[in-house]
């Protein structure tokens, strides 16, 4: 007896679903009428762009900068490389040569390429490089404007291919400025920006392209941007490297991580720049064409970031040596690695990441001196290091992982690390006695006779990875008797971190080129004429608020060295030997990113077997990818 | 009729409510199992991980190292209690409020009512969020109950005072006012065992309510995920990208489980509804029913 | 006509109120936060980069001219309410300059689109399938369809959306899971980019679909049940009338109008539902926009948000309510 009104009303609904299902399924999330054989399809963390609209990246804040627009639109001085580089780890991009300097380091000269030109077809020249600093240091809230106005005091324009800084005081690393590691400043367009009213509040939309490719088309709503390679490529600095092989490059908001690894098993989406470990993992076994930066285990790319745990040592509890050491002796780092990366970790116990050219320069060479290293707990000495530990984590992860863990021990320090300091809770126990602080029972008192509580900040869902390595050592802190907890800071942590707001946090204060041995890229931040009194907010990079009068020291040294001076890494072995005794923060691992590459359309990416560039796709130094990949088939 | 003697009558004559029990029971059970628990719940890698539901770990364990079915156990129960806490503090404010407005009645009620149909209307989790987004990470469990329970009494105290301005218009009602007795003692005497049927379905209601919001919030990454609660597995589930890594029994279970509460909370309060609509009452009775 | 003005104008009284409480609720809590958000800019800007104290310091003090973080508690009040009348919530923090305004206005069609077609579907099929079930008593099959729904109707969106995202986008994925419409797409009215925007928007729909359908089933069935028993219908039934005119004409007409009330106390918690749809399929409407503000900690871009989101939902009861008399003569307008 039903109703024959309302069976065809549901039989018509079913049917209109189905009608505007049945159109092409396979081309969802790939770009419309673009052929799908010329586009590179890559991941822009970034997530979706409220400013979509927005190109101006030298105003602060105002929309993407990783959508492409640093990558593979704009250009500037020089590049280093967090790899070993196409041609070496150094690349003169619009410069033609290295920065020269005078004796003094008070004066550096830029001499520029030629016959390169802007994608409307005027030339670029010197005058757009003093353009771009003129306006910057005029403008307070400009990107670059700081320390663009703390370090130059005039320039001059020789030729149009020649600019000259006269700096306010000696900075041999001043063209660390211009020089891209992820970012740098880049040049602007004078004969656009000089036309506009107020260079903070124009959206430079469409921009003006210096490198290689231009703005083809981009969702209002942020979600993709698509870039198209320039007819004119060769009067760009990329194309000294030959034509890039992609002609349009799509910029995407992937989603969450589990929506990037169905994408790219579906071939929808050709780089990833992060997932969780078991992402990786479950595309490494079920697509046959994607792959990371390892073919395989651990797969990630270490970045030159270095993972710790950061004491806030303005903190009364974190002021005493003994007390950091002495949790940095809780620690068991083949748990951590385990919780954090499924093992896929390369760790680090010395306070440079083991990651590009510096496992050949610093860890290498100072493996004896910390097998050698010895600390006194108060009771008795002891040599904390284990050299051992890298091939422990092997061993441990052969049995699941079978050949995909190398056995050659070179491979193994290269993927796992070398060594890290043994677990030793007795030692621990002597040097927080003798830091003052009792053991009650189960738990542990302060020198205050309160109890002993720390707070590990962590990022919560947009550095998983990280959360996870705080949860597993607050556990480890609260099996020993410290009331440890994880306190999660969910968007905040960038605030709490330069406020001081944290008891200890899991993040980074050491940064480096990777390329190149120089430690001065995080290190200057660190001297003492910058740290922040408690209460007032910190500048990037030296969150641990510490200061020490050698490290002083070791800093002026290095700005007064040249910038490929051997003495440098003579400088740095000391950096390295400081922070080792003092422990200002406990060193873990790298920052390593699981960038998931596919080559159904795609081949020719760079590989820990390959090491020509960084593909970790919101770099500005992945641009030298692009003219390596060809097409696959 | 007591409540006590409603609820013996539901079990006896309606499907629904015996399902419900039967689900809330299930639901409970495990609550109650996490105290026997054999892991501390906050620790993480104690098991292998990864390990598909077999014998030794029921409902396998997670990418954490952690056994799936005592940390569903400990997870139900503090989701339970989260959402009975807030039921209970906003059935006060629903029942003062409902109470007042509907037997006082006059500009009480229309300012109360007023007050009523304003958080009715406004959407609750722009709210929510912007608490959050305020208190950011010192956001506790209790906080956030007792915020919850300031946002939710709305619905039910409207209930609530139809039901009283249904009852003030009885003849026992005018009967205790001719003899005297006082506007507390009606209230307390002569409306409340006719207002607890509505209190109690409204109540299960609440706890859905509650719940629910509670699980997208933990979803989200808005709360407190250091304590396991259903919401919080799954969030760690998707951080660790339990779908794509073919861990499906690491989302499936907590799912089930949430469901099983809702659908039993749901399954009494619409048993406690029909009965106090009496007119369904009749007609299942009658042998209507499926 | 005098007593529909005079309901008129208490329902537009309360919808000041409510619009009134809700964005002072807002502003008052958005007011209490700790973050600084200059702190919060510097912090996005340099994280980066490498800039030395000093820089900071010139930031700090540049930024703080811009976004007008100045004057005593009482003149930002005064100033916020200016502002909220004439819609203009400032510059977003997280996208500056970009006005909050320009973002909503982005994001807001799409939201509206979607619940306004997942609204509408669900109450005339609930309602529809509901009248059915309250009048063919015995049929096996709506009593079937009324077990699913009630059995779906207690599950939180967020549930169901994950159970779709599933099925649809990873054990069998025929439909798009995230964006609002394919890639490179211009945005227009022609058929390729409103057929892509409906593809889209298949997923999030029906999520809220599901959920809803429940709510309007139950409702109805029991409003329908009970006029079946009323006399006029006994009585129309006796004397022959066809039984479909009856179930159309006499019973679901009258059914449906109390129905009416009963979406607009709804509509707040289609919103709710809505926020989380969108950002479980990453569809680029204004739940989606909120989400990422609070974890960007925008609170100008959380403020406005919020505040549209109760004049719109005030809006929308206030429609409701004043157009349900006109449509059922038999309300009493007091």
């Amino acid at each position: 007896m039903q109703s024959t009104r309302s069976s065809f009303l549901v039989a018509a609904a079913i049917a209109l679903a189905f009608l505007t299902v049945s159109g092409p399924a396979a081309a969802q999330g790939a770009p419309s009428n673009l052929p799908r054989n010329e586009t590179l399809i890559l991941e822009n963390p970034e997530g979706t762009v409220e400013n979509a609209g927005w190109f101006n990246i030298w105003a602060i804040n105002a929309g993407s900068q990783s959508n492409g627009l640093q990558q593979v639109a704009l250009d500037t001085l020089w590049y280093i490389d967090p790899e070993h580089g196409i041609d070496g780890v150094w690349d003169n991009s619009l410069a033609a040569e290295k920065p020269i300097y005078n004796d003094d380091f008070t004066e550096m000269t830029a001499k520029l390429r030629r016959g390169i030109y802007w994608s409307d077809g005027v030339e670029f020249t010197a005058a757009d490089v003093i353009y771009t600093v003129e306006t910057q240091i005029k403008n307070g809230a400009m990107r670059w404007s700081a320390p663009l106005a703390l370090n130059v005091a005039k320039m001059e324009m020789p030729d149009p291919y020649t600019v000259v800084f006269k700096l306010k005081k000696p900075n041999s690393r001043f063209h660390a400025l211009f020089t891209v590691r992820w970012d740098a400043v880049w040049i602007m367009p004078k004969h656009v920006f000089e036309k506009v009213e107020d260079p903070l509040k124009f959206d430079f939309n469409k921009p003006v392209s210096l490198g290689a490719y231009v703005l083809n088309s981009y969702d209002p709503d942020g979600k993709w941007y698509i870039w198209k390679l320039r007819d004119d490529w060769q009067r760009t600095s990329l194309g000294r490297f030959g034509k890039p092989g992609p002609r349009y490059l799509a910029y995407v908001d992937a989603g969450p991580p589990d929506k990037r690894v169905i994408a790219q098993m579906k071939h929808e989406l050709d780089i990833i720049h992060d997932v969780a470990p078991e992402g990786m993992f479950a595309l490494a076994r079920q697509s046959k064409t994607s792959h990371g930066w390892f073919k395989g285990f651990p797969f990630a790319h270490p970045d030159p970031t270095l993972v710790a745990v950061i004491f806030n040592t303005q903190n009364e509890l974190f002021k005493n040596r003994d007390v950091r050491w002495a949790l940095a002796l809780l620690i068991d780092i083949k748990a951590v690695a385990m919780a954090s990366y499924r093992g896929a970790a390369t760790i680090s116990a010395i306070g440079v990441p083991p990651t590009g050219a510096h496992q050949e320069t610093y860890h290498g060479p100072m493996q004896d001196w910390l097998k050698a290293f010895e600390i006194d707990t108060g009771k008795r000495k002891i040599k904390p290091y284990d050299p051992t530990i890298g091939q422990q984590i092997a061993e441990m992860l052969r049995p699941s992982m079978g050949e995909q863990i190398p056995t050659d021990p070179k491979e193994i320090a290269k993927t796992f690390g070398m060594g890290w300091w043994k677990p030793d809770p007795q030692a621990a126990q002597e040097l927080l006695e003798r830091a003052g602080f009792t053991k009650r029972g189960n738990s542990w008192d302060t020198p205050d006779g309160k109890s002993f509580s720390v707070r590990v900040v962590v990022e919560g869902e947009a550095r998983p990875v990280m959360a996870r390595a705080g949860s597993m050592i607050v556990q480890q802190w609260r099996q020993f008797g410290i009331d440890a907890k994880i306190d999660t800071a969910q968007g905040t942590l960038p605030t709490r971190r330069s406020a001081g707001d944290f008891d200890t946090m899991i993040s980074w204060s050491v940064e480096t080129w990777g390329g190149h041995q120089d430690l001065s890229f995080f290190l200057d931040s660190w001297h003492s004429q910058f740290v922040a009194p408690p209460g007032s907010p910190q500048p990037p990079r030296n969150w641990q608020r510490w200061s020490n009068p050698d490290l002083d020291r070791i800093i002026e040294q290095i700005r007064s060295v040249a910038f490929d001076d051997p003495k440098g890494i003579g400088l740095g072995k000391e950096y390295i030997k400081l922070v080792a005794r003092e422990m200002p923060t406990i060193p873990l691992m790298s920052y390593n990113v699981f960038t998931a590459m596919d080559e159904t359309y795609w081949t020719g990416y760079p590989s820990a077997d390959n090491p020509y560039a960084n593909p970790v796709p919101n770099w500005g130094n992945s641009r030298y990818m692009l003219v390596k990949l060809k097409p696959k088939g | 009729m007591t409540l006590a003697r409603i609820l013996r009558h539901l079990l006896r004559y309606s499907t629904e409510f015996r399902l419900g029990v039967i689900l809330l029971g299930v639901v409970a059970i495990l609550a109650a199992l996490s105290f026997a628990s054999p892991y501390p719940p906050l620790d993480v890698y104690v098991v292998a991980p990864d390990v598909p539901p077999s014998r030794a770990h029921v409902f396998g364990t997670t990418s954490r190292g952690q056994d799936v079915f005592w940390q569903l156990t400990v997870a139900v129960r503090n989701t339970l209690l989260f959402g009975i806490a807030v039921a209970f503090l906003s059935r006060i404010l629903s029942l003062v409020i409902g109470l007042i407005s509907g037997y006082k009645g006059g500009w009480i009620d229309r300012v109360l009512m007023s007050l009523n149909d304003t958080f009715i209307i406004i959407p609750l989790f722009p709210l929510l969020m912007l608490f959050y987004f305020v208190m950011r990470d010192s956001m506790t469990w209790a906080m956030l109950a007792l915020i919850m329970s300031f946002l939710g009494w709305a619905y039910d105290a409207r209930l609530i005072r139809s039901v009283v301005m249904s009852l003030k218009r009885r003849e026992f009602t005018q009967t205790g006012i001719f003899s005297g007795m006082t506007t507390r003692e009606i209230l307390m005497r002569e409306h409340m065992p006719h207002v607890m049927p509505i209190v109690f379905s409204t109540t299960m209601n609440n706890i859905n309510w509650s719940i629910g919001l509670e699980v997208t919030l933990s979803v989200l990454g808005f709360t407190d995920n250091n304590t396991p609660t259903i919401g919080g597995m799954i969030f760690w589930a998707n951080q660790h990208s339990a779908m794509v890594a073919g861990v499906w029994w690491w989302i499936a279970f907590p799912v089930a489980v949430v469901v099983m509460t809702f659908v039993g909370l749901f399954c009494l309060a619409l048993s406690m509804n029909e009965y106090i609509d009496p007119r369904s009452r009749w007609s299942r009775m009658s042998g209507g029913s499926a | 006509m005098r007593g529909y003005l005079q309901y008129f104008a208490k329902r537009f009284g309360q919808f000041l109120l409510v619009v009134f409480i809700g964005i002072n609720l807002a502003y008052v809590i958005t007011r209490a936060t700790p973050i600084d958000p200059i702190e919060q800019s510097i912090a996005l800007a340099t994280s980066f980069g490498n800039s030395s104290p000093e820089a900071i310091d010139a930031m700090r003090r540049s930024l703080r001219e811009l976004y007008g973080l100045t004057g005593t508690p009482i003149e930002q009040y005064l100033i916020f309410w200016r502002r909220v009348a004439t819609a203009d919530f400032g510059p977003s923090l997280s996208a500056f300059p970009t006005p909050v305004g320009a973002l909503i206005a982005r994001a807001l069609p799409w939201t509206i689109g979607l619940l306004a077609v997942s609204t509408l579907i669900t109450f005339a099929l609930g309602n529809l399938l509901g009248g059915l079930a309250g009048y063919y008593q015995r049929s096996r099959s709506l009593k079937a369809l009324g077990i699913i729904a009630i059995g779906l109707h207690p599950i939180p969106y967020y549930i169901v959306a994950l159970v779709l995202l599933i099925i649809f986008g990873f054990v069998w994925p025929v439909l798009p899971i995230s964006g609002g419409a394919a890639m490179n797409l211009p945005q227009g009215f022609n058929a390729a980019f409103l057929g892509s925007v409906a593809r889209h928007s298949i997923l999030p729909a029906l999520s809220l679909i599901l959920v809803g359908l429940g709510g309007w089933f139950l409702g109805m069935r029991s409003l329908v049940s009970n006029i079946v028993a009323e006399d006029y219908v006994v009585y129309a039934e006796l004397a022959g009338v066809e039984r479909r005119r009856i179930l159309w004409s006499y019973v679901m007409r009258n059914a449906l109008l109390p129905q009416f009330t009963g979406l607009a106390m709804a509509l707040g918690g289609i919103f709710n539902g809505a926020i989380i749809t969108e950002r479980v399929f990453g569809y680029p409407g204004v739940g989606a926009l909120l989400v990422d503000a609070v974890y960007a900690g925008d609170y100008g871009l959380v403020l406005g948000v919020t505040t549209m989101s109760i004049v719109s939902v005030s809006v929308g009861v206030l429609v409701i309510d004043i157009s349900y008399p006109l449509l059922d003569p038999r309300v009493e307008l007091k």
